[in-house]
């Protein structure tokens, strides 16, 4: 009697403890994915000024500054999921990026202090967000590894917990920042 | 800033007349040393043998009495050394750096770094401290110690570490503490064990997985912040961090706290100390003070801690 007692405590224990570090696991994903939000939104609130400083002396671009204004408005929209999130930051990272390299053809607004100010506050922002984006795939992937794994994958098919994605990081971002190309 | 191979020029060259006459110096006093261990230890054997007890005390008095007679001897040879061979290679590198042959990193720097814990006793010598391209960065040699009391209720002290300590301005803003530790537990119990053991270590805060398998390999990162200590240890400063810890061959400790980057280099020995049994003029000794002073001083350099962002100018 006593020795299946035994039996039964540790079993409940063993599932109160996979139950609790699945939750723990769900819940950092969304506790980092909030941070990931936040220096996004950091990134979108500095399109429109940098489109404003730039519209003037860029005619040919037009169509570059409308698609990312457009995408800015996409990802200000309510109820996006966590997946579209993602998806719409990857384009505007490489919206953000042609327009860099466009202003590279335009000597005045390469030396243009306010689009200066704002590239530098946009690159800061970029590392918050790379940093973030890092911090997220890691926790990604300890959730992703516990509902996939044995034992936990059992009790996580119970608990209906789906594999989540990951950021995909860009090549370019994994290089090093090149400070004197900014300048010159 | 000066290279490897210019510094070993300079030590060499310029260096040369200052290190014959201290090599004249060093020879008189290995002979010196030799002629006073000799008498010392026919002095105690002799002893010894006539009082045919109290062999543990008089082996105590021995060791005592010969490393005071040891640090008497070298005393005067010592300071000569360093004011006319360490310090000129210090200005060498970068004539504004200050040198002091015996002050050292104080102990609220070393404190504050959250690297080892509280002391008992910090010592050390060789401080230098100024500005590299605008970054105040300072050193030192160090040894911290805690002190045991053995099962006879005799004090000991135990070495919490000894080497070169680094304290520099660090170049991004942060508010939370990242400490990166050698990773010992994970090569000496396996990943799976290694790994459970670091993620329960109650001293630290958060363990936080690094995505660079290389860096990961050698290093654990604790942090209070899961995403500033990824904004810290950018891709390229993981890099790089690897290529210094590589480069200095021995155990590294990093932290990055407050405004500052705090580096830890673990030596087994008092560093930039004149050889007595060796030639100043041979290779290897030269290399050594030449190499320690070029990694300690290069930090700003290799670790580009002068390319500032934007939001620090």
């Amino acid at each position: 009697m006593s020795t299946s007692l035994i039996v039964l405590v540790v079993i409940v224990l063993v599932l109160v403890l996979m139950y609790n570090s699945l939750v723990s696991k769900k819940n950092q994903v969304e506790n980092i994915f909030s941070s990931v939000d936040t220096v996004l939104k950091k990134r979108y609130d500095l399109i429109p000024n940098l489109v404003a400083s730039v519209s003037k002396y860029m005619e040919h671009e037009k169509s570059l500054l409308e698609n990312v204004t457009r995408l800015r408005a996409e990802a200000n929209k309510p109820n996006l999921s966590d997946g579209e999130k993602i998806a719409l930051d990857a384009k505007i990272t490489s919206a953000l990026g042609s327009i860099m390299v466009a202003v590279e053809n335009y000597p005045e607004l390469k030396a243009n202090e306010n689009v200066m100010h704002l590239q530098h506050t946009l690159h800061e922002v970029e590392e918050q967000i790379s940093a973030a984006r890092r911090a997220y795939n890691q926790s990604v992937t300890d959730y992703n590894n516990a509902i996939e794994m044995i034992p936990t994958s059992f009790m996580a098919s119970l608990m209906n917990y789906k594999r989540k994605e990951v950021f995909t990081i860009v090549d370019a971002e994994r290089q090093n920042v090149n400070v004197k190309e900014l300048f010159s | 800033m000066k290279s490897v191979s210019e510094l070993t020029d300079f030590y060499y060259k310029n260096l040369f007349p200052t290190l014959q006459k201290l090599e004249n110096d060093r020879k008189n006093l290995k002979h010196r040393i030799v002629f006073v261990a000799v008498t010392m230890t026919a002095f105690f054997i002799f002893l010894a043998y006539s009082l045919g007890n109290f062999y543990e005390f008089i082996l105590f008095a021995y060791i005592a009495l010969g490393g005071i007679l040891y640090k008497y001897l070298v005393h005067d040879y010592t300071h000569e050394f360093k004011m006319s061979v360490i310090k000129p290679l210090v200005h060498a590198i970068d004539s504004t750096l200050l040198y002091s042959s015996t002050t050292h990193i104080s102990e609220y720097f070393f404190q504050h770094s959250k690297l080892f814990s509280e002391p008992d006793k910090l010592s050390g010598n060789d401080y230098v401290k100024g500005q590299i391209d605008g970054i105040n960065i300072q050193f030192s040699d160090l040894h911290a110690q805690k002190k045991n009391q053995n099962s006879k209720g005799r004090d000991t002290w135990s070495t919490i570490f000894q080497g070169l300590f680094i304290v520099a301005d660090f170049n991004k803003h942060f508010k939370g503490e990242t400490i990166v530790l050698p990773d010992t537990a994970q090569s000496t119990f396996g990943d799976l064990i290694g790994h459970w053991l670091q993620s329960n270590n109650a001293a630290r805060d958060e363990l936080v997985k690094m995505d660079d398998p290389a860096f990961e390999k050698e290093f654990v990162v604790y942090s209070s912040d899961q995403i500033e200590a990824r904004y810290i240890l950018s891709h390229s400063l993981m890099k790089k961090l690897l290529d210094f810890k590589h480069k200095s061959k021995q155990s590294v400790y990093i932290s990055f706290i407050g405004t500052h980057i705090y580096i830890a280099i673990s030596y087994d020995r008092d560093l930039f100390e004149p050889s007595v049994f060796h030639s100043l003029l041979d290779y290897k000794v030269a290399m050594e003070y030449v190499k320690t002073l070029h990694l300690a001083i290069g930090v700003v350099e290799e670790l580009k801690l002068n390319q500032k962002l934007w939001s620090k100018q």
